[in-house]
């Protein structure tokens, strides 16, 4: 290959990486914003020319949320998000492999499942209402943990049936030979083959959960409210409550990025793969 | 109980044609109890959670509970003629339609422009990618609120960098001003979906066929045959999964709206979703709301078979 | 003690009857090897007996027991499988040790048990690596080790070798037949490659469009077989089939360039019946056509003439095309033969050893 052709890569190298580098500062800069405003002190966020950031890093904002018990909004958002993630799975995946290897129910179990998951949460949050007022399940945590699991079987459902089908079923059978009942062949051979398609859809099923608005809003009042509805408690009013809104979303987003962080090869995985066995 | 499980599975055991050895066998009584114990939970959540409303809402759509009365009687289409005959739902409509129309070409096309960058060689792409995903991950509650930020008339780095430029302060009032309140709107939701089209897009086209592409380049074909004889093709079937997906997302906006500008001002930028939020956890419109969330349900459902139906039928 | 017992088994998938009523017996500690073309219904019959599949009419009894209706893990069986079904994400003692474990198996049997396993297939260096680390022979053993490990009472082989390369599938073919020597253990064994089943079996069942065509030693199948699918599928260059009419007069096989063959007189006599002429089809196997020169005639051996058109030299021996009733046909020759294409030789067939074939019912005659 001539010279003059490795030098044209080369260039098309630096310009594509130049490109990368923008993009990747026009997507990240909004969120570092927010990150910025959640530190400063009040003369600082309304300072003009803007101060792109904080003369030091204050944490004042945080220590109010803490003191006033918005910071116990997150803890909900922790324990139903993990425990729906949790309950989903493992109803869903079961449900999946019966779908993958037995066909249960035909085509018919399968595209009623698909159209659950294309029901628009408006549309139903007012009868759910309805059940939970009779069932005193409004304002639990029991309440939003049924709901949310409702809400991503299907998602949950069809991915690892996607996933189990990958699986050669002759290992299936080698493990029935040898001995094991067919719950045993589920736990020793068809979760562990499955496991990067478990991480993946429990990831994309725990953000989902976490980010939720519309049936938290509805279906909580004061005991379990969750992140994402405390965030909005502060909105319209003055121009004070500035911080504690960026404070609280900051502290409402940071787990998601420490578990995206350890765990963005599989998130990556379940979002791109999520299409193509769609 | 015994033989009514054994109905039961039989019921669900559909027995399919010559699929060879992907046909499930009739299975042994033990069997049955497996297969059965491994869909009913699911199942039982799913009914619980998507049957019952459905009901619910056929039911009280054509009764007549509004926020003065609890009229149970039988009243027939009167809901659905007085949504037809509501301005404001059209107008939530036409809102849908619009944020639909235009968020989601944008969407596509940026993402797959994403995809094409860095489809070929950019050192530390891992890295890359792994933040470009954050948007997404970002509650959309919290995108809104962001962008609010962003926007603010005041402070936001919008205005501060617009002012720079002109040389005094400008405060304009992104999320108020009726001309500028879609954009900001379009701006906030496209910045959080695009990097999900992004990742799609750029799995998509690392399947496509690379001895094909070469073929191309040997034969002389420039870069925009290329991608429409040989990529588009092959990333067809991811980009109508990504379509639909975020069409259906699009169509329930709701979240991101609700922060920046709570569907106003007044009810210009309000969605299907918002209107009936409003109507009826605000209004209490029951029957009302009723018919109108039937009424998206059909329509969504009408228009992904009928796509679904294309696709098929492309293929 | 455990006998294989199969009566009248049938198997559907859908509107394909795959199983068409098998009967088989199979004794204490035999050698059985299922062989037949793809899609004859041999895999099928195979996983039935080991309960993977579900029968839809017959009975299948291990020992004595009917286990129509127990699952796999209660049948006492192991099985080898194509692709080898390793557990990937275990290491090799792991592989062989699953199954032991799955029954509860104290630790320290399992350490014994498996080392045995190990050194026995010698693979004993190999017990801590991972399957990917393996070649393919390193992990037909692994297979094989885990099924004997278990010690079961009848072993099931699905197409073990057929991912091997030549070489391999030869070394492997002398393992599994010093394995069922030392075991002497009951084994099913599924092929396709007639050489497996003939040098391998105690008794083979060729298998035909889901029924038993014919079952028998390997050497009853090849010499004396029951139809012209049997006798054409055994051996290798396969049989030489020429149409032909049988006449009651002369006691000849004519053919259709008007060549004719004697019969010898003992096997007209079965034969041919004063009906007049018959049709008929002729088998000759390639080792039963020689070169005149070398063997002489014999009663039985008839010459003819023959022009050579094709020579396939082997190192081991030389195989001639040459044209015969309108077909061609080969005849197996000595290694250093000089025969060339193009010239005319004169052979020796035996008479003997050829089967008739009648063409309608496709049964052989005698």
């Amino acid at each position: 290959m001539s010279a003059f052709h490795v030098r044209r890569r080369r260039v098309a190298v630096v310009w594509r990486t130049l490109a990368a580098i923008a993009l990747t500062v026009f997507f990240l800069f909004p969120i570092y914003w927010l990150f910025m405003i959640s530190f400063k002190t009040a003369e600082e966020i309304f300072a003009f020319p803007p101060r792109w950031w904080p003369s030091r890093l204050q944490f004042d904002n945080y220590a109010v949320l803490f003191k006033d018990g918005d910071a116990t909004t997150v803890w909900n958002s922790l324990v139903i998000a993990s425990a729906s993630t949790v309950l989903a799975m493992v109803l869903g995946t079961l449900c999946a492999y019966s779908l993958a290897r037995f066909r249960t129910g035909g085509e018919h179990l399968s595209n009623w499942i698909i159209s659950q998951r294309m029901v628009p949460p408006i549309a139903v949050v007012f009868p759910i209402f309805l059940i939970y007022v009779l069932f005193g399940w409004v304002d639990t945590y029991l309440g939003l943990i049924l709901l949310y699991t409702a809400f991503n079987l299907p998602y949950v459902i069809w991915m690892m049936r996607g996933y189990i089908l990958d699986i050669p079923i002759s290992l299936e059978e080698a493990a029935r030979v040898d001995g094991c009942t067919r719950w045993q062949v589920l736990w020793k051979v068809v979760f562990p083959m499955a496991r990067a398609g478990l991480f993946a859809t429990a990831i994309l099923t725990f953000v989902f959960a976490w980010n939720e608005f519309l049936f938290a809003l509805v279906l909580t009042r004061t005991e379990v409210t969750t992140y994402t509805v405390q965030v909005t408690h502060y909105f319209g009013g003055q121009s004070g409550f500035w911080a504690k809104i960026s404070a609280m979303s900051v502290l409402g987003t940071l787990p998601i990025f420490v578990v995206v962080a350890f765990m963005q090869r599989y998130l990556v995985r379940g979002i791109s793969l999520g299409a193509v066995k769609g | 109980m015994g033989r009514q499980i054994g109905r039961l599975s039989e019921l669900l055991e559909v027995r399919v044609g010559s699929a060879g050895s992907l046909v499930a066998p009739r299975a042994r009584p033990r069997e049955r109890g497996f297969r059965l114990a491994l869909v009913a939970p699911s199942i039982g959540v799913l009914l619980l959670f998507g049957v019952f409303p459905l009901v619910y809402l056929i039911v009280v759509s054509v009764q007549n509970i509004t926020m003065t009365d609890v009229d149970q009687s039988f009243q027939g289409l009167l809901n659905y003629r007085l949504l037809a005959g509501d301005p404001r739902f059209w107008g939530a409509l036409l809102h849908t339609a619009i944020f639909t129309a235009v968020a989601l070409p944008l969407e596509l096309v940026l993402g797959l422009a994403m995809a094409e960058l860095f489809i070929k060689h950019v050192p530390g792409r891992t890295v890359f990618v792994a933040l470009l995903v954050l948007p997404v991950v970002v509650s959309p509650i919290v995108a809104g609120t962001t962008w609010s930020l962003m926007f603010d008339n005041r402070f936001g780095p919008i205005n501060q960098v617009l002012g720079w430029l002109a040389g005094g302060p400008v405060a304009i009032l992104w999320t108020i001003r009726p001309d500028l309140v879609y954009g900001a709107i379009l701006v906030a939701e496209v910045w959080q979906w695009t990097p999900f089209m992004f990742l799609l897009l750029l799995a998509a086209l690392s399947g496509v066929d690379k001895s094909q592409l070469e073929a191309a380049a040997i034969d002389g074909a420039g870069y925009w045959r290329t991608f429409r004889t040989i990529v588009l093709p092959a990333i067809w079937p991811v980009m109508v999964v990504a379509i639909l997906i975020r069409a259906l997302d699009l169509v329930r906006l709701f979240d991101v709206v609700w922060a920046l500008t709570k569907g106003g001002p007044g009810t210009m930028t309000e969605t299907l979703s918002i209107f009936t939020y409003v109507k009826g956890f605000q209004q209490f419109e029951t029957s009302y709301t009723a018919a109108m969330a039937l009424l998206v349900i059909v329509l969504l459902s009408v228009a992904v078979f009928a796509a679904l139906k294309r696709v098929e039928l492309a293929r | 003690m455990a006998d294989l017992r199969i009566t009248g088994l049938h198997k559907h998938f859908g509107n394909v009857h795959a199983v068409r009523g098998v009967d088989l017996q199979i004794a204490d500690g035999e050698f059985t090897v299922l062989v037949g073309q793809s899609g004859c219904g041999k895999s099928t019959l195979l996983r039935a007996i080991a309960g993977l599949e579900d029968i839809d009419a017959g009975t299948i009894a291990i020992g004595g027991n009917v286990v129509n209706d127990d699952p796999p893990h209660r049948r006492d069986i192991a099985m080898v499988f194509q692709n080898y079904a390793l557990y990937p994400y275990m290491t090799v003692f792991e592989n062989i040790a699953f199954g032991l474990r799955a029954r509860g198996t104290p630790g320290a049997e399992v350490q014994t048990k498996v080392q045995q396993t190990a050194r026995l297939l010698a693979i004993d260096h190999l017990l801590a690596r991972h399957p990917r680390q393996l070649s393919g022979g390193q992990l037909q053993r692994v297979a094989i080790g885990r099924a004997i490990v278990r010690d079961a009472r009848l072993y099931l082989f699905d197409e073990p070798l057929s991912n091997l390369d030549a070489q391999l599938r030869d070394e492997m073919r002398g393992e599994i037949k010093r394995l069922h020597q030392e075991l002497n253990k009951t084994m099913v064994y599924v092929t396709h490659d007639q050489i497996e089943a003939m040098t391998m079996a105690d008794r083979i069942v060729l298998m035909r469009d889901g029924r038993v065509e014919q079952q028998g030693a390997p050497l009853d199948l090849y010499e004396r077989p029951a139809t012209r699918y049997v006798a054409g599928f055994l051996g290798s260059p396969p049989m030489n089939f020429i149409e032909a009419t049988l006449s009651s007069r002369d006691g000849g096989v004519h053919l259709s360039d008007g060549s004719v063959l004697e019969l010898p007189a003992a096997r007209l006599q079965r034969v041919g019946d004063g009906h007049g002429d018959r049709a008929v089809v002729l088998g000759v196997r390639p080792e039963h056509i020689s070169r005149a020169a070398v063997n002489g005639l014999r009663p039985g051996v008839v010459a003819h003439l023959a022009q050579i058109n094709l020579v396939q030299p082997t190192g081991a021996r030389t195989y001639a095309t040459f044209g015969l009733g309108g077909t061609a046909v080969v005849a197996e020759l000595q290694a250093h033969d000089v025969s060339q294409p193009g010239e005319r030789v004169e052979l020796a067939i035996d008479m003997n050893r050829a089967v008739l074939i009648d063409p309608s019912t496709e049964r052989v005659i005698s």
